[in-house]
Parts: structure tokens; C-alpha cells; sequence
């Protein structure tokens, strides 16, 4: 076993130094979220009324479904609220950070031939994975300590120690468990790649499942592996069994990618290859179609994933958009055309909701379809093709229109989704054309960030990763952002804070033009830009 | 004479503070194979980027058939192939796929002729490029080009991946393109396939072109091993100024002479009385080194 892990400490060394500054922005921004945010809490909501009006819209299905369940009993504390919004959210993140650091440590290495390097030396044979497997743990054991801390020195009313430190656990528990299931993927699939794009469907299967098992039958949630966070049931009877359930999956992962390390050739996944195609298909003869036969399996992962998505909340209106449940003496007072009409209301205003929910995903395949200029340049994939009968604009063309093209359609598959969905679960739903507002109103949102993303590519192309933070950004201001009373400056730095109540409101059409024609200026910008520099060479 | 191929007229790039070319000039001429020699870190990809339009000029002129390597890339592209010294193809493509997308992007069909090149260079073109070695990624772009009909190839470091087999038939292939008529511009620092195939050669260090010439012309500048035996005492050759490196061991002495003296060293010798001669020609590698051995001296 030693020499299996000869030089482990050496590696481990190296990968920090090398990660030091990704792994301190996360903890910064993972902990000064749950501070902030805890800090906040008792101005937000400190008085009884406030807290009555919140608890009864966490109740709401359609809250339940964006945050998970809120099942705190009386009497409630500002700390049960926090437990209520936070925990579910929290979890996507580090999920995602951990996504992130464990394909970082491990597939990234090898398709860039540092593994071959260091191999070759007298480590071991999983010193590697040994390495990256001490790198989550280190970097879950020190995001959960300080998450507990900035908990105990918030001031939250109605916190305890206890649950303090079981939130930090839990979610170090947690980010541990999905680190080790990617980096099971990464044994598996054939490149870093693939490897990530598995983890996320199958991060984003458990969170729809966890979902539709929220709002339909609670008890399922155990099934979903993702509700366990929710099970913690911190501030109020504080659970420590599912953090141990998430620890016991993590070593059953870590024992099984360890056992199936040993049959995989540095490079390859353990997954079959197909043989390659003789010769070029008939219409693979443009730098577009180079680009779609290249994102092709992406495209319709997301595509599918989105509609997926959107079906699942919409599946949900018949019962967030039913007052004469969740309201009866309210729904009897107003009479049935108004309660019908005071359904639809809940429901546009939860496709409000949704739609950012939407954008935001939207914009992510679009975004990594245009960054691959640079990073397929840099790795020296484009220097044959520049060489051929194909201008620069050309190239830029292709790839922006390819990825803007995708960024759309998978907007429209979610909101596609949810609206067949919800039209087939809710009578007297609103109609197909109300519903779309949201569509139009968001559509140049859109095509603004990913403008701003196409003139970091052309402007400044060793910093274009920086566009990630508008969608991540966004994504926080705009789903937690009214919870936690953010003011309107603060969701107005991101393009989608700049959309109007849509489908709720009509559609500001000058508004949707000038933001579109400046997204598409912008697109040109970063064309023209491009054109005119060097391109990156490795 | 014909407008040159290629012409790069005192070229310079800059990357931020660094220079990496300072002046490079040279040409190439229809019909001929140039060889850009140098060693690594001096400038070629630099140059054969830039003569591509993926970088651009920082000062002094280039064109190909005329025309600004910039300004009119893609129209300049439609007539040239080019191999890069590091090939690298999307992984999850098969080598069948991209050297006939690499055709199709010039108007061209995968023809007899790739199929001939594919048996020639024994490629396995149904793998996918992620399982290709180094020197198999290199194939694939040398059968793209050279099934590309085209009137100029560029080719940056072609063969340094090759096989001893596969580079003989990289050269057999070139040699088939200069019986045609086309232009080769070959970036190498395998001197001895230089040697072998160059018209004209160009040697770049740090920036700068230093000497450009036929092998011929380069040889005549420099010196020219002699051997030789003679009847008499030959100590006295020592003497003549155009001499170098004199060594005697008995009648036999072995020297350098500088190649356009060699006539005043040989009528020097004859009265000695020859009885044995042999004299090499100094090899591209002998060029080499000493135009670098001088260039250092003086910096």
C-alpha cells in the first residue's frame, strides 16, 4: 500500500500551492454567504408578524420545491428559518465546488499529460487519486469549520452550538459525498470532459428528483441520496444520521474508485470506446458544423436536461396554483372565479421565479460553447484550421451564433417543459402565450451576459473565465435575493435584475430591444476584437 | 526573375517587452524548396505563424504570391497547406474525419491520392485522435496536406515525430511536389534532411536571419577539410593565412582552408609533391555550428 502512495505528501503540496487561490475564493465565498447571510437574518426577520408571513410562503409548494420542505415546529426562531432557506441552496454549491476540485485534481492532470510526468517518477500508482482524495477532504474539513464558526458569531436568535456545528458537518458531509461520486466518474468516463458532464447530470437528476419527491411524497426524499441534507432538521431536533450515511456512501465510493483505478490505463476511462468513423460524414464541411458535431452530445444533454427540468416544476402547478387546499377559508370567501383567477396569479408569479432559474442554466452551455475559442486555440486544436480557407470572422461566426443558438433553445426547453407540464396538471391554468412573457421578457438578458462573455473572449482572453461570475451571481441575487431582502442595486449588477416582473407584468418591449441590440453590439465587439489580435498559442 | 512565393522583408514581432523577431528577411522562389533552419527557441513558428496570420507583424513587410499575410489570409489560404510543428486534433474526432473536414474547408474531396497517402503512411485513420501518438496526429496533417492541392506547403518540423521509415516517405512525397512545380518552405532542425532536399537555405538565431543561400554558395564561404600526404616536408604550409587547425603527424597533414582559397593552398601544395588528397566539404552541420560559434563570438 505504501508504494502504491509513494510521494502522496509531495503531490498533495504541489496541488495545493498550484489551487491555492481557487480554493480560497470558494471558501470566501461559501462562508461569507452563510455568515452574511445569518448575520442578516434577525433584521429580516426578527418580528413575529414577519416571521408568520414567511413561514406561510415556505409552506407554499412552489417555495418547497425551489428550497426543500420547511417542517420546523412551533415555536419558530429566526435560525429554523435561515435552516428552511439555506440548506438545499447551500448544498448545490458545495456540490458543485467539490465537482469542480475532484475532475480538477484528477482527469484535468492526465488529458494535460501531468500525470504522465509525475508517473514516471517514483510515486505511486494512486498516489494521484490519493492526493486528490486529501484535497477534498481538507478543503470540506476546513469550509465546514468555518461555516460552523461564522454561524456561532452571527448572533442568529434561536441558534444552538449544536446545530451550528451540524450545519458545518452536513455540508461538509455532503460536499465530501459528491466529490467522491465524481471522482468515481472520473475512473469511468474518457476524459475530463465527459467526466464533468457526468457528474452534473447526475448532480442535476438527484436535485429534480429530490424536488418532485419534496412536493409530492416527503418520505421519498430519503430515496433522492440528495434530500439527506435536508434531514439534518438542524435548530430543531438536529439529526446526525444522515451525515452519517453521507460519510458511509463517501468511503463505500472512495473503496470502490480505488478498486477500479487499479484496471485503468492512465488517460482512458474504463467505459468502452467506439471505433471512429472512416471518413467525415457529408455535412461535416463548415467551421458550424465542426462546432455542432463537436458540442453535439453537450447540446443535447442540456437540451433534454432543461425540458426535463422545466416538466418537473411544471408538473407542480396543480398543486402550488390550488388555494381551495392550501387557503380553503380565503379560496370561500373570494368565490371560484376568483380563486381561479388568484391561482393563476401564484402561478405566474412562480414562473417568474422559475424563468431566472432557467435563463441562468440556459446561459451556461452558451457560455462554454464560446470560451472553447481560446481554449481550443491554446491547446492548438484551431492552428490547422487557421491555415485553411477560413477567415477568423468566419470561425467567430460559428462558434458565437452555435452557442447563442443553444443558450435560446435550451431556455425554450425549460419553459416548454414547464408549460406542457403545468397545463396538464392545473385546470384553468393561464394561457400558453401568458406563460411565454417570461420567455420573451429573459431571451435579452441572455444575449447580454453572453455578449459581455464574447468580448472577454475577443478583449481579454486570458481573463474570460470572469464571466462566470454574472450567471453564478445571478443566480444568487435573483433566487435568494428577495428572501433575503437584497436592495435593488445589488440585483441589478447582473442583466437578468434588469427584466421587469415578467410573466406577472407585460413584456417591456423597448426595454427587450435596446437590451438585445446591445447584447448583439456587444457580440460584434468581441468579433472585431478577435480579428484583430493574436490568437492564443501555446 | 519571377515574383517570389513567399517574401518576408525585415519582419518583427514583439510580444509585450520581448522581441521575438528582430529581422527576419528572406524569400521564397517558385518551384523551390527552402529550408529554414535554427535552433529551437529562435524564431521559425514564430515566423511561419505570422506568415500565416495567426500572429500579427509588429513591423516590416510580409506576403505570399503578392499579397499581405494578413490583410488577405483567407485568400492566401486557399492556395497553401501547412503542417504545425505540434499537431493537435479534437480528441473525439477519428483521423478519417479531420483530414477530409480539413479538405472540404478548401474545396477539395478526399480523393485516390488520400487514399494512396493513407496506405503510404500507414495510418489507422478509424481511431480516434485521442488515442494517437505524436508522430500519428503528424500523419494526419501531413495527408491532409499533401492530398491538398495547393502551390505553396509550409511544414514546421515536420518529421519530428517520423519514424526513419516514415520520414523517408515524407521526402519522397516532397520530392514529388518540387517535380510539380510547387513551393516548399520546410522548417527543420534535422540538418541532414535539409541537406538533402533544399534548393535554398535560410539559418535564424534569436531573431534575426543571419545568412540565407544554396548550400553551394554557403559552402563556398566556408572552409573545406583537406587531408593530405606528401614526398616533401609540408610544414611550411602552416604558415599561409588561409590555413586552419594544422595538424601533422609525419608526411600527413590535415587542415581547414578557407573554401575560396583553397586554389593559392593547392598550388602551394604541389610542389611538395601529392601523393594522397582528400578533402570533404564542410556538412550543413559544420555550417551551422560555426555560423553560431561566430555569432557568439561576437556577442
Amino acid at each position: 500500500m505504501m508504494t502504491h502512495n509513494a510521494n502522496v505528501g509531495q503531490l498533495l503540496h504541489l496541488n495545493l500551492r498550484r489551487d491555492w487561490l481557487k480554493l480560497a475564493l470558494w471558501l470566501i465565498g461559501l462562508v461569507g454567504l452563510m455568515g452574511g447571510a445569518a448575520a442578516k437574518f434577525n433584521g429580516l426577520y426578527g418580528t413575529q408578524t414577519a416571521m408568520r408571513s414567511i413561514i406561510t410562503t415556505l409552506k407554499a409548494p412552489a417555495m418547497v420545491s425551489l428550497l426543500g420542505p420547511f417542517t420546523a415546529a412551533q415555536p419558530y426562531t429566526v435560525a429554523g428559518i435561515y435552516a428552511a432557506e439555506m440548506m438545499v441552496f447551500m448544498g448545490l454549491f458545495v456540490a458543485m465546488m467539490n465537482i469542480y476540485f475532484a475532475i480538477h485534481a484528477t482527469r484535468q492532470d492526465e488529458d494535460s499529460g501531468l500525470v504522465e510526468l509525475v508517473r514516471a517518477h517514483a510515486t505511486g500508482r494512486n498516489a494521484p487519486l490519493t492526493a486528490a482524495i486529501l484535497e477534498l477532504l481538507l478543503l470540506n474539513l476546513t469550509a465546514g469549520i468555518l461555516e460552523a464558526l461564522s454561524l456561532q458569531v452571527s448572533g442568529m436568535h434561536g441558534m444552538t452550538t449544536v446545530g451550528n456545528w451540524l450545519f458545518g458537518a452536513g455540508l461538509a458531509a455532503f460536499g465530501l459525498m459528491f466529490g467522491a461520486f465524481s471522482l468515481l466518474w472520473a475512473q469511468l468516463a474518457d476524459t475530463s470532459r465527459d467526466a464533468t458532464m457526468m457528474s452534473y447530470v447526475w448532480l442535476g437528476s438527484l436535485f429534480i428528483a429530490r424536488m418532485a419527491t419534496d412536493v409530492q411524497a416527503p418520505e421519498a426524499t430519503w430515496l433522492t441520496v440528495y434530500g439527506w441534507i435536508e434531514k439534518l432538521d438542524i435548530y430543531a431536533t438536529d439529526q446526525w444520521l444522515p451525515v452519517g450515511l453521507m460519510l458511509a456512501v463517501t468511503v463505500v465510493l472512495g473503496v470502490l474508485t480505488l478498486a477500479v483505478t487499479q484496471n485503468r490505463d492512465v488517460g482512458a476511462g474504463l467505459l468502452p470506446q467506439r471505433k471512429g468513423r472512416q471518413g467525415a460524414s457529408v455535412w461535416l464541411n463548415s467551421p458550424l458544423a465542426l462546432i455542432a458535431r463537436l458540442e453535439r452530445t453537450s447540446t443535447l444533454i442540456w437540451l433534454f436536461g432543461l425540458g426535463i427540468l422545466g416538466a418537473t416544476y411544471g408538473s407542480i402547478f396543480g398543486t402550488a396554483g390550488d388555494l381551495l387546499t392550501s387557503n380553503p377559508t380565503m379560496a370561500k370567501l373570494i368565490g371560484t372565479a376568483a380563486t381561479h383567477a388568484a391561482n393563476r396569479t401564484i402561478v405566474l408569479a412562480f414562473t417568474n421565479k422559475l424563468a431566472v432559474i432557467f435563463v441562468i442554466l440556459a446561459t451556461l452551455p452558451g457560455l462554454s460553447t464560446l470560451l472553447r475559442i481560446n481554449a481550443d486555440e491554446r491547446k492548438g486544436y484551431f492552428e490547422a484550421l487557421h491555415a485553411r480557407n477560413v477567415s477568423r470572422t468566419r470561425l467567430y461566426a460559428s462558434i458565437a451564433v452555435y452557442g447563442l443558438l443553444v443558450a435560446v433553445l435550451a431556455f425554450f426547453c425549460g419553459m416548454v417543459g414547464m408549460i406542457a407540464a403545468g397545463q396538464a396538471v392545473m385546470p384553468h391554468a393561464p394561457t400558453v402565450s401568458h406563460l411565454m412573457r417570461a420567455f420573451w421578457g429573459y431571451v435579452p438578458a441572455l444575449i447580454v451576459v453572453y455578449g459581455l462573455g464574447a468580448c472577454l473572449v475577443g478583449l481579454l482572453p486570458r481573463w474570460q473565465s470572469v464571466i462566470w461570475i454574472w450567471p453564478a451571481y445571478g443566480f444568487f441575487s435573483l433566487y435568494l435575493g428577495s428572501l433575503l431582502d437584497l436592495p435593488q442595486w445589488a440585483t441589478r449588477l447582473t442583466p437578468y435584475g434588469w427584466i421587469n416582473n415578467v410573466p406577472v407584468a407585460q413584456v417591456q418591449w423597448p426595454t427587450a430591444a435596446w437590451m438585445t441590440l446591445l447584447g448583439l453590439g456587444l457580440i460584434l465587439c468581441g468579433g472585431c476584437a478577435y480579428a484583430n489580435r493574436d490568437l492564443m498559442v501555446n | 526573375m519571377a515574383q517570389p512565393v513567399v517574401s518576408l522583408q525585415h519582419l518583427q514581432k514583439r510580444f509585450g517587452h520581448f522581441q521575438a523577431l528582430k529581422d527576419v528577411t528572406l524569400t521564397v522562389n517558385a518551384g523551390e524548396v527552402f529550408g529554414f533552419i535554427g535552433p529551437n527557441g529562435a524564431g521559425k513558428s514564430t515566423t511561419i505563424r505570422t506568415l500565416l496570420g495567426i500572429l500579427k507583424k509588429s513591423g516590416g513587410e510580409a506576403t505570399i504570391f503578392g499579397k499581405d499575410v494578413w490583410q488577405d489570409a483567407v485568400w492566401i489560404h486557399k492556395r497553401l497547406a501547412y503542417v504545425p510543428g505540434d499537431v493537435y486534433l479534437w480528441p473525439n474526432l477519428s483521423g478519417g474525419e479531420v483530414i477530409d473536414f480539413l479538405l472540404k474547408l478548401n474545396g477539395q474531396r478526399h480523393s485516390a491520392a488520400t487514399d494512396a497517402l493513407i496506405q503510404d503512411f500507414a495510418l489507422d485513420v478509424t481511431k480516434k485522435c485521442r488515442t494517437y501518438s505524436k508522430g500519428n496526429r503528424q500523419k494526419v496533417a501531413l495527408i491532409a496536406a499533401f492530398s491538398t492541392a495547393a502551390d505553396l506547403y509550409i511544414f514546421d518540423e515536420p518529421t519530428s515525430g517520423l519514424d526513419p521509415l516514415m520520414e523517408a516517405v515524407f521526402q519522397k512525397h516532397v520530392r514529388a511536389l518540387k517535380t510539380a512545380g510547387k513551393s516548399v518552405l520546410l522548417s527543420s532542425h534535422i540538418l541532414s534532411e535539409v541537406e538533402r532536399m533544399c534548393d535554398r537555405i535560410g539559418i535564424i538565431r534569436a531573431g534575426e536571419v543571419i545568412e540565407t543561400g544554396s548550400l553551394a554558395d554557403m559552402r563556398h564561404l566556408s572552409r573545406t577539410q583537406i587531408k593530405v600526404t606528401t614526398s616533401q616536408d609540408p610544414s611550411a604550409i602552416q604558415q599561409l593565412a588561409a590555413v586552419h587547425g594544422f595538424t601533422q603527424t609525419g608526411s600527413q597533414i590535415s587542415f581547414a582552408v578557407d573554401s575560396e582559397q583553397l586554389n593559392t593552398v593547392l598550388t602551394a601544395l604541389t610542389p611538395l609533391g601529392i601523393q594522397q588528397l582528400q578533402s570533404t566539404p564542410p556538412t550543413l552541420e559544420d555550417l551551422f555550428l560555426r555560423y553560431y560559434h561566430q555569432q557568439e563570438a561576437q556577442s
